[in-house]
């Protein structure tokens, strides 16, 4: 999969690349509007997604959007920006934009936007039953078991090991959690989340080996088989 | 560009017009007086020749003796040099004329009638006459009536009427500009308070806003534009002060975590460690990149609320609903901190759902870290006929009376010891929870006792 940054700020890029290289996607970065729609319309085989920053000397994230839609490339593209305002997003929607990201944001969510994007993710998703390692969850029935043995969860218990299960191996931010599990769409300063998870652990990985739900320090939780941490 | 006219000006001009106006209409008024009393004047003299020529004729015509009229005429008109007299046969034959100049015999003819002396005046070789004309019957003839014209040369009247005119209009043309002058004075005078507004108003930068226009003093037309000018400034002012308040406090909330990761970061890097120390420092700088991240946003937020919020959407929120879904969100961490949850009461407010959830949530999170374990917090929402009442109550350790009227301030926070648990609030929930609530046009208060802390929310009730 190939991935074009587009994005002025030298460090921000460096990174941006280095991460997306390192979840194992082929990244390019481009530093300003020109070199960066010159790359997307010349490369021979095309790039599967682009984030593009909005503020870019020469040519702005727009501009190079909107050239990009009019020569007839349909390639996702996700812009990021550090203005939050309504109307610059109804216009990246607008200029054919699929997804907006608010600078500062966790890595984590841009990895997630980024699958989402790409259609990834999905795969899972129509299944019934959902398992990782031994754990396995029946979405129909709503009902848990760990090496054959029943979990009984309560009901956002579940929703939060079914978001960790669909989602597994990515890490997910504990704004990402709150609000796709709890539908609280704004930063909680509590730790909420760490709660959860910890009561979680106790009922799904607590008695059992090997451990599932792992923390990321500063990052987030990941659910997968692994024996690092 | 045409550039506009002064005030000065406009009104200067508006004086000399109008004052011309005026002045020419009044010596219209002057000019027809005189000429009437000119002509009154003249009828007077005019009807005293004509009833002499009339009588003279109607005595002497009866004796068919001309020379004895003529000389008898000549006798009456002696010493009138500027009259002309005529006297004639219906049918324009004349008897006798006196004096010099041309009869408009036929004119004359036309305009006589039998009874009345009717007036008449008329231009002949550059002179103006003005005459009577009246047609009488003698006794001897009674079939043939004569036609007498007694006239006056007018010209003297003429000659001064043109001069007067003359002389009256270079009057109204001074008149006018002396009044035009006056006034050019006078708009300056009046003008002078908006002169010295101006030089206030220049004043006025970024740093003195505190300036303000005289309100005293002045006319009252200007006092209330300059009240306004004030209340504008004032306005001003409040936003201004805002704002810089607004820059200080982020400079001064972010460089405490700055300062902290800075060193962090200094320190790591000043020996080589391993791996899983770099991991841990990174993660601890993760972590506080996050909180200064969610600082960030509650500040914009709030700078946005400074100016006004504007509700995203405006839908009909059931309150106890969005109290259960976030008693839902904190069930385990209360539990784990052994605080117990009760909700009663419901209610319904129109605004905007997500904004409603994150004041309930602030107020939550603050009761939860407050409470003490074993602890309660309460939400009562009593719906009443014109406002719905919303009550969160919890147990513990009450406010300081002095730290209530601050506690709605961006960054106040009350003592440190009292924060419970790692993480520690940004000391922006509860001046977010007043904008919300103000932007729906709601009331918040907080009292504290030894029973509680109790926050109420008055929201006005839907229709």
């Amino acid at each position: 999969m190939k991935i074009l940054v587009v994005e002025d700020e030298d460090k921000t890029g460096k990174f941006l690349q280095q991460g997306l290289n390192e979840a194992g996607f082929n990244t390019d970065l481009a530093c300003n509007g020109v070199d960066g729609l010159h790359l997307a319309l010349t490369q021979v085989d095309a790039y599967d997604l682009i984030i593009l920053d909005v503020m870019l000397p020469g040519l702005d994230g727009w501009k190079v959007l909107e050239t990009l839609r009019l020569s007839g490339r349909d390639m996702p593209v996700l812009f990021l920006t550090a203005r939050d305002q309504v109307e610059d997003r109804v216009k990246g929607f607008d200029l054919g934009a699929d997804d907006y990201l608010v600078k500062p944001f966790a890595f984590s969510e841009l990895l997630a936007r980024i699958r989402s994007l790409l259609k990834r993710t999905r795969v899972t998703s129509e299944a019934t039953v959902l398992s990782v390692a031994d754990l396995e969850l029946d979405l129909l029935r709503r009902r848990v078991s760990r090496a054959g043995l029943r979990i009984d969860l309560t009901a956002k218990e579940f929703s939060l090991l079914e978001l960790l299960m669909r989602r597994k191996g990515e890490v997910l931010s504990r704004s990402l959690i709150a609000s796709q599990v709890w539908d609280m769409n704004f930063d909680s300063d509590t730790n909420v989340i760490e709660v959860a998870i910890r009561r979680l652990r106790s009922k799904v990985d607590d008695p059992f080996s090997p451990k599932l739900i792992h923390t990321l320090r500063g990052m987030g939780y990941v659910l997968e088989v692994s024996d690092k941490i | 560009m045409k550039r506009k006219l002064s005030l000065i000006w406009r009104l200067t001009g508006l004086y000399t017009l109008v004052s011309g106006f005026v002045l020419l209409g009044l010596s219209a008024v002057i000019i027809y007086s005189i000429k009437q009393h000119f002509v009154e004047q003249d009828k007077e003299i005019l009807q005293g020749k004509v009833q002499l020529v009339s009588s003279i004729a109607s005595d002497v015509i009866a004796a068919n003796t001309l020379d004895e009229f003529s000389d008898k005429l000549k006798a009456g008109l002696i010493g009138h040099k500027d009259l002309l007299v005529l006297v004639m046969h219906e049918q324009g034959v004349p008897l006798y004329s006196f004096g010099s100049g041309e009869f408009p015999v036929n004119f004359i003819r036309e305009k006589s009638s039998s009874i009345s002396p009717h007036t008449i005046a008329w231009n002949a070789e550059g002179q103006s006459y003005r005459g009577l004309v009246v047609t009488q019957n003698v006794k001897a003839q009674p079939k043939r009536p004569i036609i007498i014209l007694v006239a006056l040369n007018i010209n003297h009247h003429n000659i001064f009427m043109s001069r007067f005119q003359g002389t009256l209009l270079l009057y109204v043309v001074i008149a006018a500009l002396i009044s035009g002058f006056l006034g050019w004075l006078a708009a300056k005078r009046g003008l002078l308070p908006l002169y010295q507004m101006k030089s206030r108003a220049l004043a006025v930068t970024a740093n003195q806003l505190d300036k303000r226009m005289s309100v005293e003093n002045v006319p009252v037309e200007i006092s209330e534009l300059a009240s306004a000018l004030n209340q504008m400034l004032e306005r001003l002012e409040d936003a201004f002060r805002r704002l810089s308040e607004f820059s200080s406090d982020i400079a001064h909330e972010l460089r405490t975590p700055v300062s902290n990761l800075m060193t962090q970061t200094h320190v790591a890097l000043s020996l080589p460690r391993d791996v899983r120390t770099y991991q841990s420092i990174l993660a601890s700088n993760a972590e506080e990149y996050e909180r200064l991240s969610r600082t960030i946003s509650d500040m914009l937020f709030l700078a946005k609320a400074d100016h006004g919020l504007t509700l995203p959407s405006n839908e009909i929120i059931e309150l106890n609903k969005e109290v259960a879904d976030l008693f839902e969100f904190y069930d385990a961490l209360a539990e784990d901190h052994e605080i117990h949850l009760r909700s009663m009461g419901k209610g319904q407010i129109k605004g905007d759902r997500l904004m409603i959830r994150r004041v309930i949530n602030n107020l939550l999170s603050n009761a939860i870290r407050y409470t003490p374990a074993h602890g309660t917090i309460e939400v009562q929402i009593e719906s009443g006929s014109e406002s719905v009442l919303l009550i969160v109550k919890n147990a513990g350790v009450p406010i300081p009376e002095s730290d209530i009227p601050h506690l709605f301030e961006r960054f106040y926070r009350v003592d440190k010891n009292r924060v419970k648990g790692d993480s520690e609030g940004s000391g922006l929930g509860l001046a977010i929870t007043r904008a919300i609530v103000v932007a729906h046009n709601g009331d918040i208060s907080v009292t504290s006792t030894m029973e509680g802390t109790i926050f109420r929310i008055l929201f006005p009730k839907t229709d």
